[in-house]
């Protein structure tokens, strides 16, 4: 009981003092926002003025194809790129484009006619993008669909096809009596069909209704562009992240608990220069009960600014991948940086010297561990370095949960760095402090 | 009740409390007195456990202040303020009643008591950084009181308040004695300890100089009476025992009022006259060779 008055006494504290609660909420909230919005920058760019930007590769250059590309432009919201087969799937990759679409050969002389299989055309779509999947794939649809409507609509175009189909019928003699008769009365319907739909095209223009016959006969078929590319590279990282928020939060969730770290290694110093220390300790107390205090106020608070983070960042459009896995990865994470705390509260006895080097500390931990510029964009020697900041580690349990897609086995390593910082800093520190005797 | 044997502590090379020993009685008000640097504020942290002695003991009731049960017994007002600035007051008070244990009902009735004693009750809601000193004084002493300890220890309470605060503040430690708390209390103000104490200790340079009741102290310690005045007349061939400089006079002496008697009946008349007895200042003077206050 006491060790929770201790805590919430300084969680008061923190809140009050309004620089302290700045470095910890307000200043990781913007800083953030601030990088959020930066990296929706170059991202939505590579649509130019928000379009998305999609690699056409058109095998078969029929006026089919055409008029389905034509169709396909009409969208608003795509910008069509022709492009060689191997060259779009790599734009596509390497995230320069958002998705690719391949029109077979034979695409003209089959697409539309009901009864042909369909040919096959392959899309395929930057797995960050899921939204604009879905809406291409739509689209997509909707352009064959024109070309369905277009042979209902020019006889010329469609009748020869069923006369065609009723003479190869006709002339087939592995097809028994039985089919021909069924197949000639299907015929023969879709020949009435077409005359249906000819009214029915003719009362949605009455109607201004815009019209086509909507079919979804369209064969779609999926290309997978991520599973070629390295995952550790930079595109391979870059194309699990689903929100913009996906690479800031995380790093505002840094910013916030090393403002914590920074209050909280500060305030040991602070009881001491305030006198209330000293109440403290004349208080029925054990010294170790007065550290542990500290500790689990630095622990809840790093937890609450990770809940804030975590709530706000949602609020944006952040959808974490796992609670779970990102609850553990705070709770590690926090214990994690109430060692560091812990320590950095002995590298000073003032506050301002506390103060001074914890900040620095900070500020070279975050530098290293990717809490300013992510690790991925690092150099290579700088990146070697990096996995000696706790921020690293930190970042990549929380990130493992929110985009990485982690899986605990993945985690693991993470998760037991950070225990290992939390538990050697809290027992370095604990000593040094429980020794000081003054 | 509190038990002091032989107890030494060292900073280095000084010797902040050099072999002190004595024993504080249940019920009654101690005064430490002592000049800047005598050792008064280390002997009460270590009568709170906060020193260690290098050696010696400190028994309160038999037991080490070190343990938690002996330190619930024990308030101390620090000299130094010791308040979170940021945090009211009622704050204050209910964060510390708490680490002593106390909850819901009495914590709310101890609370209320210590800003009604403390005089904040108006301003109970104000961050303590707004405070005076002297608010901020009486605040630090609430404090104390707040898990109603036996034994009270206040490290020069009073410094920066007011007279009519220091009063008040007065009262209310007399009053709290009276109801049978044990008091220790450090100062350099001689007038604070005349009034509030049964016996004062004389420390300097980490001593103890003496120890005892006061009307004993000035008997032992405090030298004569000094009698000044103006006098009118003085019958001729008479022999003035004292200093006449002009007509303002002078003397020193253990039976005042017998020497104005015998000089009244022979004549000598007096414009005005002060006695002066002997007070802790003179005890202090002649126990340490200096002034007590610079
Ligand atoms: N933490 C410390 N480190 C070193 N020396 C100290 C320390 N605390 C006190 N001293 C020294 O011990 C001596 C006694 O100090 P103490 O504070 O007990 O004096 P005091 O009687 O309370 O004086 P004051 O009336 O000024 O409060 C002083 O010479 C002081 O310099
Ligand atoms: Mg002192």
């Amino acid at each position: 009981m006491n060790l929770l008055h201790l805590a919430l006494k300084d969680l008061r504290l923190l809140f009050r003092d309004k620089m302290g609660a700045f470095f910890v909420i307000g200043f990781p909230v913007l800083l953030g926002l601030f990088f959020g919005v930066i990296f929706k920058g170059p991202d939505s760019s590579s649509g130019g003025s928000g379009k998305i930007s999609i690699a056409v590769v058109d095998l078969d250059n029929s006026p089919q194809s055409t008029k389905f590309l034509d169709e396909l432009r009409k969208n608003e919201g795509l910008r069509l790129e022709i492009d060689e087969n191997e060259a779009a799937r790599k734009s596509v990759r390497l995230g320069q484009r958002s998705a690719m679409i391949v029109i077979p050969t034979g695409f003209g002389q089959k697409a539309g006619l009901l009864w042909e299989e369909q040919p096959e055309i392959q899309i395929g779509v930057d797995p960050s993008r899921v939204a604009e999947s879905a809406m291409l794939e739509g689209m997509v649809m909707q352009a064959v669909a024109t070309l369905i409507g277009d042979r209902f609509q020019q006889p010329t175009m469609f009748l020869p096809s069923v006369t065609q189909a009723r003479e190869s019928l006709k002339g087939n003699q592995e097809v028994d009596l039985a089919t021909k008769l069924v197949m000639g009365t299907f015929l023969n319907q879709v020949e009435q069909m077409i005359e249906a739909a000819d009214r029915v095209q003719a009362s949605n223009q009455a109607t201004g209704d815009g019209g086509g016959f909507e079919i979804n006969f369209a064969n779609v078929k999926r290309v997978d562009v991520t599973r070629e590319v390295n995952p550790s590279s930079v595109s391979g990282q870059l194309q699990k992240i689903r929100s913009d928020w996906d690479i800031s939060f995380p790093q505002a969730m840094m910013w916030g608990i090393m403002g914590c770290v920074a209050g909280f290694s500060m305030s040991i110093a602070r009881e001491r220069s305030r006198g209330t220390l000293v109440r403290l300790r004349a208080a029925p107390l054990s010294k170790t009960q007065v550290l542990l205090g500290k500790a689990l106020a630095c622990f809840l608070a790093c937890l609450l600014v990770m809940l804030m983070m975590t709530t706000l960042g949602v609020v944006l459009g952040m959808q974490p991948l796992s609670y779970l896995k990102l609850a553990v990865a705070g709770l590690v994470t926090s214990f994690c940086f109430v060692g560091i705390m812990m320590t950095m509260s002995v590298l000073g006895k003032t506050e301002e010297s506390v103060a001074g080097t914890g900040w620095a500390a900070n500020i070279v931990m975050a530098m290293f561990g990717g809490g300013m510029v992510p690790v991925m964009f690092m150099p290579a020697f700088v990146q070697s370095l990096s996995r000696f900041s706790p921020i690293y580690w930190a970042l990549r349990v929380v990130e493992g949960a929110i985009w990485r897609d982690f899986s605990w086995a993945e985690m693991l390593p993470a998760i037991l760095v950070l225990i290992a910082i939390g538990l050697i800093g809290t027992i370095v520190g604990a000593n040094i402090l429980y020794r000081r005797d003054d | 009740m509190l038990v002091i044997d032989q107890v030494v502590k060292r900073y280095g090379e000084l010797v902040a409390v050099n072999n002190i020993s004595f024993e504080i009685k249940r019920g009654e008000c101690l005064g430490l007195l002592g000049p800047n640097g005598a050792g008064k504020s280390t002997t009460i942290s270590m009568m709170v456990g906060l020193l260690k002695p290098d050696s010696g003991t400190v028994r309160l009731d038999g037991a080490s202040p070190d343990s938690n049960a002996t330190r619930r017994l024990i308030g101390v007002a620090p000299q130094a303020l010791s308040l979170y600035e940021e945090l009211t007051p009622r704050e204050n008070l209910t964060f510390f009643g708490k680490l002593y244990g106390l909850s819901a009902a009495k914590l709310r009735d101890r609370v209320a008591w210590a800003l009604k004693i403390a005089g904040l009750e108006d301003r109970a809601r104000h961050r303590v950084h707004t405070f005076s000193g002297g608010m901020k004084r009486r605040l630090n002493i609430a404090v104390a009181l707040i898990h109603q300890p036996t034994l009270l220890l206040l490290d020069e309470p009073t410094v920066g308040v007011d007279p009519q605060s220091r009063n008040h503040i007065f009262d209310w430690i007399e009053q709290l004695n009276a109801d049978g708390m044990t008091i220790v209390y450090t100062t350099h103000y001689m007038e604070e300890a005349q009034r509030l104490c049964d016996r004062v200790a004389i420390i300097d340079h980490g001593k103890l100089l003496a120890l005892d009741a006061i009307p004993q102290l000035l008997a032992q310690h405090g030298g004569q009476s000094v009698i000044s005045g103006r006098l009118e007349h003085i019958p001729s061939d008479f022999s003035l025992p004292g200093t006449l400089l002009e007509s303002d006079w002078r003397l020193e002496s253990e039976q005042p009022f017998d020497v104005l008697t015998r000089l009244a009946q022979s004549g000598v008349r007096f414009g005005s006259v002060q006695i002066a007895g002997p007070d802790l200042e003179a005890v202090f003077l002649k126990l340490t060779g200096r002034v007590l206050r610079d």
